[in-house]
């Protein structure tokens, strides 16, 4: 069984037990976060709009490296590390 | 040519085999622009005024707040009210006296940017919201001046360096809007960001080390984690898309 490792945006985290990271599998970006979401629905309306799409200020990456464009659909592999990122703009 | 004086003052940077006299004179040459004299502006023109950086503009609108005082550090308790530009200007004049420093209480606008960024060769993003920002890109783009982005909110801060045309842009990495709110912070945030921001320029200046270009660091204060997230160059970029360049 495939799984990752989601690291969970500090902001967020008061929606996922106050959990830093959650284990999930899944093949692509979407279907992790899709698990994310069914263990801790109240993280879904802070990282999808009534679309289904990802907000425009939430950024995923994988291993560090930029998902964007086409987030949901890229593929992940075996503990591969994802991160949820909320766009900041304070000075 | 550097005077008896700027040779003690720098004496110690002079050291560093990266910089040398030869350095410390590209410094003096550089004309930073800093776009804000808040919490990020505050330790980035501190550092960039000890540094010796030879010309700074530094461009805000707002007057200083007593809420202001617990993160930007130019302002005192007894500026409270006066503009965040002459105060900062004042303090730095104080600090070196041989950079030359001008203030201006402005609004950036889209109208007025291009003015207000003539004859200047770096940006640095001093920001608190993000339309400003994206001028500031914008307009980095369009006039070929290497653009120092940093943002924080609460225990968290980011960084990202952009060379026009050749790396990741802004708008290559933030492609919404967020609202403008009222956000938390400690200073020690920006005080972290706004010097990384500074180490950033004064790289540039020198042409020494690596930068943070096609790469957006993350600074988590409460787990004390840095994180280099990789970001590439959007070809459907509203700002950069069109140009040219390296990947």
């Amino acid at each position: 069984m495939v799984s990752q490792t989601v690291n969970i945006h500090q902001a967020l985290r008061h929606l996922t037990n106050n959990q830093a990271t959650a284990e999930v599998n899944g093949k692509t970006v979407g279907e992790c976060l899709a698990e994310l979401v069914e263990r801790f629905p109240g993280i879904r309306p802070k990282l999808f709009g009534k679309n289904g799409k990802l907000l425009n200020y939430v950024d995923i990456y994988v291993n560090a490296e930029s998902s964007y464009p086409e987030e949901l659909a890229k593929p992940v592999n075996h503990g591969d590390k994802l991160s949820i990122t909320l766009m900041i703009a304070g000075g | 040519m550097l005077t008896v004086d700027e040779l003690e003052r720098y004496d110690r940077q002079i050291m560093l085999r990266e910089i040398g006299k030869e350095g410390q004179e590209k410094l003096k040459r550089a004309r930073v622009f800093i776009a804000g004299a808040g919490g990020l502006g505050s330790p980035a023109a501190i550092y960039l005024t000890a540094a010796g950086i030879g010309n700074m503009r530094i461009v805000d609108h707002d007057k200083v707040e007593l809420s202001n005082l617990n993160r930007q550090v130019l302002h005192w308790d007894e500026d409270r009210g006066r503009s965040k530009a002459d105060s900062a200007a004042n303090k730095l004049t104080m600090l070196n006296p041989d950079v030359e420093i001008e203030a201006i209480q402005e609004t950036i606008t889209e109208a007025n940017l291009a003015h207000l960024l003539a004859g200047f060769d770096l940006i640095v993003d001093a920001m608190d919201n993000l339309p400003t920002r994206y001028l500031l890109n914008k307009a980095a783009l369009e006039h070929n001046i290497p653009f120092f982005h940093g943002a924080i909110y609460g225990f968290e801060g980011r960084v990202m360096t952009i060379i026009p045309h050749k790396t990741a842009c802004l708008r290559c990495v933030y492609r919404g809007v967020i609202p403008e709110e009222k956000f938390p912070v400690i200073g020690v945030t920006p005080a972290v960001i706004g010097s990384i921001q500074a180490t950033e320029v004064i790289k540039y200046v020198l042409g020494i080390g690596e930068l943070l270009t096609n790469k957006l660091l993350n600074y988590d204060a409460l787990s004390m984690e840095f994180t280099q997230f990789t970001v590439k160059k959007d070809p459907h970029c509203e700002h950069c898309g069109h140009a040219t360049g390296e990947e």
